[in-house]
Parts: structure tokens; sequence; C-alpha cells
């Protein structure tokens, strides 16, 4: 049953609904289906509409009124505050930076891990796997002082590396995982035929390995990008300099006296630091559709 | 095992991997351990107490019981949400037609929100005075008498911070198992509906068996972050009232970074490192036997 | 040193040579003394802050700081700035145990700070103004808030406030009742306003100093200041008469419903709203808050509403009508081991020009120069500006500054407990203790 490869799945996946005729009791769980995929979707979709809601609303209103009840009227002053008193444009271009980065060592060194432990094999594969899983399970907050001292000494404090390196170390575990158990899919016929036809290792990577794992690796950006986009605790330890500030740590440009916030310029702030993430996050689902088709044609 | 691979390609592939892992994981991870036999306040010398942090810890120290018990307490929370949920909405999408890759990116919206939004959010759903969301529905569907401050009161305030973690990240859950139940063979399916089987046993005969691997992965995942939950709970309420939603994440970071005990503080990470491990050891083992 | 040490182990343990190889070099000038010999180098120097970042403290310096840096090619001032307070203490405690703080840093007058001051990582303040000629321009109060229980002083002060208790008058007027001079008073005072369908005061739980300073006013009243200088050590208890007199009036003042349910987790901001809308009768709050509480930008109704009243005694307060809290905020340390000529002068620079500058944001400063009140505010502004100028001798020390952090963070958990009614004055008392005994004697015995 583990024979037909994920690619082809998803193709066939787009062409599937003229054949799926169902019996009409099925009818009734359709329409659960349909009702509970709404409700999931409003509790999804809400906070999100309710955050772009407050951040066009007055601040007065937003402090006196029901928050929950729709404003007043609609006022831009919160977006004016949060991009004046921020520095926005350069927090998102630092936190894109620090997120690309870290996806990319995350990918590239997950990829080539779990090719060496699930497809090469070595004799201690099992001792490694069980090493990676170690780094699973350890909470990133204290290793925050040891790792700070690390770093003095090694002199790249306050620079994106120090922050690029915990998190893609970090998120490293996970990602492995997510590739080798995504790896359990590929066929071994596959690799059993491309060594007979003679290609070495590095071959069945770019030929076989690497194309099936597109739709894997946008899986994994996806979850590690959300991770490291909203870092705050390795970003406030290891960045002291305000020109590399991610958005997280803008954030905090709106918070006044002894903690009174800016409330509504820090959503308004928030709604327009969202947006890239969204954006890429659209275009990878693009790729990953692509990805699929291409694999296709490719398997 | 590939026939063709040479040790040099193994390491080429293996190499990068543990240099970021070794450096930037696992030494910090053996340093906090070496820590965790000392007492050290960060500023004066370093005293070595042998185990003396975790003694007191395990035997003397009531909060971190308490966190422990609220931990457990998170962790079903959020796996019921995350694993639970994920996997039930994956399930809900796989059975439409249309829309699906639009509404996978909507799930995940909760997920790109910055944590102190999100706190600041669920600070209001909860809200008593002035009325929050919680409380309007309450009291518009009759039961107003269940009207509380959800983040005040001892006995529901561990669930109120747990569900906003569980929540935020329901749509990242959807899309790993929604990724592994597209892999799932289409004839497969069909064959056993043809067979006469409802959907519930193609689910549980055909689907879930599928896409175990992944599953595991998810339940590792999704149990491990809990275990190592944070924010959320901490920003939301610091872990009051009274040590009624304190975390042992909470209450590392504050033994850390607020007392000043960075020994100590090491001590429960490690605690939390043996925990991840039996909870992980579990899962296999559970799902291990299921499976044979 | 520690540091060294800490490598040892870390090397040691992870086998890791070249960490251990280059952690000798951790040394540095170990005077504290401000006097310094030498030329003027011009080169950067860092400040690590925890202030708002659009705020008049960080403005004025950085234009100073400009200034300087015409004069003095070479010279520029970055600021790390962290305005939210964990994140900030998170910072600050990493670079300590790192040993990598910056020449300037921001911090309380903590137990954390005293033990900085007593390795010789900051130089001594009080040594400096006086230098620098400028130590007769700042308010006692100002400096005293900022001394260890040694009387050392580390830390300049740029900023200062009382606090008052804002009232809304008409809802007084509603429940009928008046403004409270004792602290036992309160309490029936916030039952008769809570019986009017009023919260009787706002507070800001979340941020969990506000409920705390609670704890302080009737000890500070019944025995004064010294209370909690002998509480913080173990030298005296919780369940001695002053905080088992706190202990019974904040459990009266919550069974009384004196604070908006659900409070502990409602934050400054929102607590704030509840008191200039109008839904709440009192507010506790310093002035730095007057350009929002003493304000034309307030609806209309609330100019004529709002007033203020200080601290109320007890019947036989050993501390006076005029003494309460007078806090100058967090102050400046000056890090001993990057202490040279050009940090002198920089500093030397700032703190001539800087009360000028910080009178015209509106703000009472740490000095005597009286503040430029804005256009937009309330005659009430000034009342309360004036309040500065007639303090007593005696502060009010905010306890989240006094205890050690973990009897600390112990207590700001206790205390909603206590005032929710979930545990008794009795159950409070002891578990306070414990604490105590537990953290107090460790923690102070370096």
């Amino acid at each position: 049953m583990h024979r037909s490869p994920l690619p082809a799945d998803g193709s066939r996946d787009r062409t599937a609904p003229p054949r799926r005729r169902r019996p009409s009791p099925l009818r009734i769980s359709t329409v659960v289906s349909r009702v509970l995929i709404a409700a999931v979707l409003v509790v999804q979709v809400y906070p999100f509409l309710w955050l772009l809601q407050t951040s066009l609303r007055d601040r007065q209103d937003f402090a006196s009124a029901n928050p929950f009840s729709l404003p007043a009227q609609l006022t831009f002053d919160n977006v004016v505050r949060a991009i004046e008193q921020g520095d926005l444009l350069r927090n998102i271009l630092n936190s894109l930076l620090i997120t690309g980065g870290a996806c990319l060592l995350l990918v590239v060194c997950g990829m080539a891990g779990a090719y060496a432990i699930a497809v090469l094999g070595f004799r201690f594969s099992g001792l490694a796997k069980g090493l990676f899983l170690l780094g699973i399970v350890v909470p990133v907050q204290v290793a925050l002082v040891p790792l700070f001292i690390d770093y003095s000494r090694l002199g790249i404090l306050d620079t994106r590396a120090a922050v690029i390196i915990p998190l893609a170390g970090f998120a490293l575990p996970m990602a492995l995982y997510l590739f080798l158990s995504f790896y359990s899919y590929i066929p071994r016929e596959l690799y059993e035929a491309a060594t007979l036809d003679g290609a070495g290792p590095y071959r069945i990577f770019a030929r076989i390995t690497l194309p099936m794992s597109w739709n894997t690796v946008v899986t994994v950006v996806m979850v590690n990008a959300i991770f490291i986009w909203n870092d705050f605790i390795f970003a406030n330890t290891f960045l002291l300099s305000e020109e590399l500030k991610t958005i997280p740590l803008g954030l905090q440009n709106y918070i006044g006296a002894m903690g009174n916030t800016d409330w509504t310029a820090t959503f308004a702030a928030v709604s327009i630091t969202v947006t890239p993430l969204l954006l890429v996050f659209l275009v990878l689902n693009r790729a990953m559709i692509y990805g699929l088709e291409s694999g296709a044609s490719k398997g | 095992m590939l026939p063709h691979r040479s040790r040099l390609s193994v390491a080429v592939f293996l190499a990068p991997p543990l240099l970021l892992f070794g450096g930037g994981v696992l030494l910090p991870i053996v340093q906090s351990l070496g820590l965790s036999f000392y007492e050290w306040d960060g500023i004066t010398g370093l005293d070595f107490v042998g185990l003396a942090n975790y003694r007191e810890l395990l035997l003397h120290d009531d909060v971190f019981r308490t966190a422990l018990v609220n931990q457990l307490g998170y962790l079903a929370i959020c796996l019921l949400l995350q694993v639970g949920g994920g996997l039930l909405v994956a399930t809900l999408l796989i059975s439409i037609t249309r829309g699906r890759e639009v509404l996978k990116v909507l799930y995940l919206m909760p997920a790109v929100i910055s944590t102190p939004a999100i706190a600041l959010l669920f600070q209001r759903v909860y809200s008593y005075e002035p009325v929050g969301l919680v409380n309007t529905l309450l009291n518009a569907v009759g039961l107003g008498a269940l009207a509380r401050p959800w983040l005040s009161d001892v006995s529901t305030v561990l669930a109120a911070v747990s569900a906003p973690e569980g929540w935020r990240f329901l749509g990242l859950y959807t899309v790993i198992l929604y990724a592994a139940l597209l892999a799932v063979p289409k004839e497969l399916e069909e064959a056993a509906s043809l067979d006469g089987a409802n959907p519930l046993q193609v689910f549980t005969r055909i689907r879930f068996p599928h896409i175990m691997p992944v599953f595991v992965t998810t339940l590792i995942m999704a149990t491990t972050y809990a275990l190592r939950g944070f924010d959320i709970p901490f920003l939301l309420t610091n872990g009051g009232p009274g040590q009624a939603s304190e975390l042992v994440t909470t209450y590392m970071y504050k033994t850390a970074f607020t007392s000043g005990h960075y020994g100590s503080a090491s001590a429960i990470s490690v605690i939390i490192v043996l925990e991840c491990l039996v909870a992980v050891g579990l899962i296999l083992l559970l799902l291990r036997r299921k499976a044979a | 040193m520690k540091r060294k040490q800490f490598l040892a182990l870390a090397a040691g343990a992870a086998t890791v040579p070249v960490l251990a190889a280059c952690g000798g070099t951790s040394g540095g000038a170990s005077s504290t003394a401000a006097a310094v010999e030498g030329e003027i180098e011009p080169r950067p120097i860092s400040w690590l802050l925890s202030r708002p970042a659009n705020g008049a403290v960080i403005s004025i310096v950085s234009a100073l700081a400009e200034e300087y840096a015409a004069e003095h090619e070479g010279f520029s001032l970055e600021l790390i700035t962290t305005p939210d307070r964990p994140s900030y203490i998170q910072k600050y405690e990493t670079l300590a145990a790192a040993n990598e703080l910056p020449e300037l840093f921001d911090t309380d007058a903590t137990p954390f700070a005293a033990k900085l001051a007593s390795v010789d990582r900051m130089i001594d303040v009080e040594d400096l103004l006086t230098q620098l000629g400028v130590i007769e321009d700042f308010r006692p109060a100002a400096l005293d808030y900022q001394r260890f229980d040694d009387g050392s002083l580390h830390m300049i002060p740029l900023e200062f406030g009382v606090e008052l208790f804002w009232y809304n008058k008409a809802l007084f007027e509603d429940a009928g009742v008046e403004v409270p001079t004792t602290l036992e008073e309160m309490v029936p005072l916030c039952e008769a306003l809570a019986a009017s369908g009023v919260t009787p005061i706002a507070v800001g739980g979340a941020d969990a100093w506000p409920l705390e300073r609670y704890v302080a006013y009737q000890p500070f009243r019944l025995a004064g200041p010294e209370y909690i200088t002998a509480l913080k050590q173990g030298d005296a208890a919780f369940t001695d008469d002053p905080g088992a007199a706190s202990a019974r009036w904040l459990a009266a003042l919550g069974e009384a419903g004196a604070f908006q349910e659900g409070f502990s987790s409602v934050g400054y901001a929102d607590a704030q709203a509840l008191f200039t809308s109008g839904r709440a009768a009192m507010y506790n709050m310093g002035t730095w808050e007057l350009p929002n509480l003493a304000t034309t930008e307030l609806p209309e109704e609330m100019h004529e509403r709002i007033g203020f009243f200080t601290l109320p005694v007890t019947d036989g307060s050993v501390t006076g009508p005029d003494e309460f809290v007078a806090p100058s905020g967090i102050g400046v340390a000056v890090n001993a081991q990057t202490y040279d000529p050009l940090v002198r002068d920089f500093l030397g620079f700032v703190l001539a020009r800087y009360p000028e500058e910080y009178a015209k944001s509106g703000l009472l400063g740490p000095t005597g120069i009286e503040p430029a009140v804005p256009d937009n505010a309330l005659p009430l502004y000034q009342e309360a500006i004036d309040v500065a100028a007639e303090l007593g001798d005696a502060t009010l020390m905010p306890w989240d500054t006094q205890l050690d952090p973990s009897t600390n963070s112990r207590l700001q958990q206790e205390l909603v407990l206590l005032v929710q009614g979930d545990i008794t004055p009795e159950e409070f008392l002891t578990t306070m203790d414990d604490t105590l005994t537990k953290n107090a004697p460790k923690y102070f015995e370096d």
C-alpha cells in the first residue's frame, strides 16, 4: 500500500472530483462537514478581522467602548502613529532576512541530515536520530545564558547570525523529523532502480530525493517560518542595536511610561507586519501546487 | 542503505546538520546541564552544590509541584485542540473539493499574529470588566450565570491560558496532517468504499494507518511544544492568580531571570527535557504496540 | 572571576577547549571612584535602557548626545532600548551574567543591583554628582529613591513623580461619600461606592506593581520605612503587626469589592480607561500620567470631576500625610569597568543641560526646576505638580524594589488570592513568612 509516490497522489487529487460521486446518505455528513469547516473558518479568521478593525478604530473609542462592537467610525490615525513611532519597514526587512536565512539553513541541514539517515544509512544512524530527537525536547529559555556567553566569546553578538544559528538549530530536529517521516513515503524501488542505472548518492539526491521533497520543503518552511517570524526571546537576547530589531522587538516601540501601551497603534503595526508573511504563505501555497505537478510529470 | 554510498558522501550530508545542531543546541544544553549542579546568581561566584537544586525542587518546592501538574493540564488541552482538532479539520478539508488551498492558509492566520497581540486579544476575550467576548456570548444565549473573569478565577484560568495556544497552532497541524492525507492512495479508499466501508471505517482502516508516521511526528511535535509552552500564559497571567496557571516553563523563566537562580533554573530545564523524553517514549511505545 | 569559572565549567563539560583558551581577559578596572585621570578619547558608547522609545528622556539625551558628538569626533551614543520591563530584565540579567553590560545601564535599586554594586561593577554616583557639581540640583527625594540600604548612591535619577489617588468627584457624590482621611475609612468608602454600582478602585493587576503598592501602605503608616528594610532581610516577619494589619486591610478591601472584578488580568491602559471613562471612582497613579489624567483631551464632563488626594494616614501613624510614594523611576548606573574620562565628561555635559530640557516636557523632573505646564492641561495639573514641593522626609519604597526577587514574585501572586478572597489573611501571612525565611537570608547573606 505504500506503492504510489506522494506527488502522483497530489496531482490525481485535483482531477478526482468528477469520479467522486457518493450515495445520498452521505449528504447529511456533507452538510455537517461544510458547517464545521465554516465554523472553524470563523474561529480562525475572526481574530484577524478584529485586529484589522481595531487598528482602524479611534483610540478613545477603543478604550471606552466594548472592544468587540463595531467602531463608531474608522480612522487612519493609528496607522500614521504606528508608522511614525516605529520603524516598521526596517523591522519587516530584518524579520524577512532572519526568517529567510534561518529557513534556508534549516531546510538545507534538515534535508541533508534526513537523506544521510534515512536514504544513505550508516552504522550509527539510529544514534544520530536519537541525538537529534533530544533537541526536540529542550526548552530554549535556559540555553540563553550559556549561548550568550559563547557568542560574546565568538564575537557574533548583535549580528543576524547570532539569531539565525540558534533559531535554525532549535528548529532543526523537528524539521529533520518531518523530512524523515515524509521520506518514508518515497518507495525504495525508485532508489534501487536508480542504483542499478549506476547513479551515486549525489545524483540520486539531485534526481530523486530533492525533486520529491518540494512538498515537504514547503511544509517545513511554513511550519518553521511561523515560529521564527514570531521569535522574541532569541532576538531580544542576542540583538542589541536598533538597526537589527525584528518585528516582535519593534512592537515594543508602542509601550509608553510604566507599561502604558498605545494598543491601537500596536494593532495597526501588527496588521501591517503580518502582511508579508501572509503573502509569502500564499506564494508558497502556489509553489506547492506547481511542485506537485512538476514532480508528477517527472515521476 | 544505499549500496553505492561512500563514507565521504555520508559525511558530506551529515556534517552541516551536525555542526549546526552541535554548536547551536547541544553545546548550550551540556553547559546548562553542568550549571544545574551549581548555585549561581550571575554575579558572584559559582558554588558547586551537587544535586541540591534537584532535591530542593522535587522535595521542597510547592510551586514547582503545582507547576508540574498544571503543565500536564496545559498539555492535554493543547493536544486535544492541535492534534485532535488538526486531524478533524484536515479530514474535513480532504472531503471538500473546492477552496481547500485557500482555506488552509486562512486556517493558518492565527499563527502569523505576534504573540503579544494574541495575548492582548485573549485578555479581552476573557475579560469581565469591560465585558469580553466569552461573557457577552454567554449572556446572549441566556447562560449569563456562567459569566466570570476567566483569567482571575483559579478554577478556570488554566484552561483559559491553554486554549489560545491550542487554537493558535491548530492550522499548523492541520497543514501537516492534510499534506499526509493527500498522500493516501485514492484507489485504496475507493476500493474500501465499494466494499461497503462507511467513512469512519475508511478513516480508521485506510487513512489513519497510512498517515501514521506523520501523525506520530505531529503528536511528538505538539507534545514537546506543549511541554515547553511558555509565552501566552506568561503574558496573559504570569502564572497567577496564585499559582493557578504557573507552568514549569514560566517558573523556570522566573527562576532564572526574575530570581537569578541560574543553577536551579537549569535543573528545571533538565527536568523538562526528561519529562519530554518520557512523553515521547510513551507515545512511541503506545503507538508501536497498537500498530503491532 | 566568575566568568572564567563558568567558561571553564562549560568548556570542561562540553569538551570544547577553544572557549577556555580565550576566557582570560575578563579583568577590567575594579575602581569605583568617580575620579578618573587622563585624556578624553572619543569612542562609541552604549546605554542599555528601559524607557518609552519616543519618551522625553530618550529624545532629550539623544539630542544632547548628538551635540556632544559634534564637538567630539568619534563619539556616539548607541541606545539599546527595551521598553517592556520583563523583557528588559531578562536582557539586563543576561548581559550582567556574561559581564557584557555597556557603559551606561538602567536599573532599579533592587537587591540584584546592590549585588552588582557590591562587586564593584558600578561607580559611586554620589561621588560623581558631587564632583560634577550638580548634586545640589537634585531633589533629595529623587536621590533617596535610588539609594541602597546602606545609603550609597549608584544610580542617577532622570525622572520624578509623586503617586496620588485620583478620584471622580461626581461618583463620590452619587454614593454620598467623602475623601478618606485614614486608610481604615477606605473600606466603608469602597463598600458604599460598590453599592452605588461603580468600580471603587481601578487597578491594573496584570502589571503586579500597582496592587503591590497597597500592601506597603499600612506598614509604612504604622511602622515607617524601617519595617520593610527589616522584613526583607528576614529580621521582621509578615506576621508582625504591620504585616498582619496590611493583610487584614487588603482582605477587607477585597471583600468590600474595592477593585474591579477580574482585576488581576487587567492591563495598565485598560485600568486607566476605566477611570478616565467614569466607570471607576478611584485610581492610584503617579504624576507621570498627568498628561493623560489632567488634560482637556478627556471627555468634557470629566474635566470638572477629576480630583486627587494623597495617601491617607492611620490612627497613630508614624509617618505624616506629606510622606508617601515619590519614585524617581528607573535610574542610570555607570559601568565601573568601562568608566573613563570620556564617560565622565559626557555625563557632565548631559547632566548640566538635562534638567532644563526635561522641564520643557511638562513632567516633574529629578531636579527642582518647575516643569512647563502644557497648553491643554486642566488646572489640576499645576496642583499635582505643587504637591511634589511639599514632600516630607520619609520615602515609601515600593516593595517590589525591596524584597528579594523570589519572595517578591510569590508576594505578587499571593496578594491576588488574598484580595480575591481565595485565601485568608492567616494563610497569606504563613505562606509569605515561609517563602521569606527560605529566600531572604540566602539572598542577602553575600
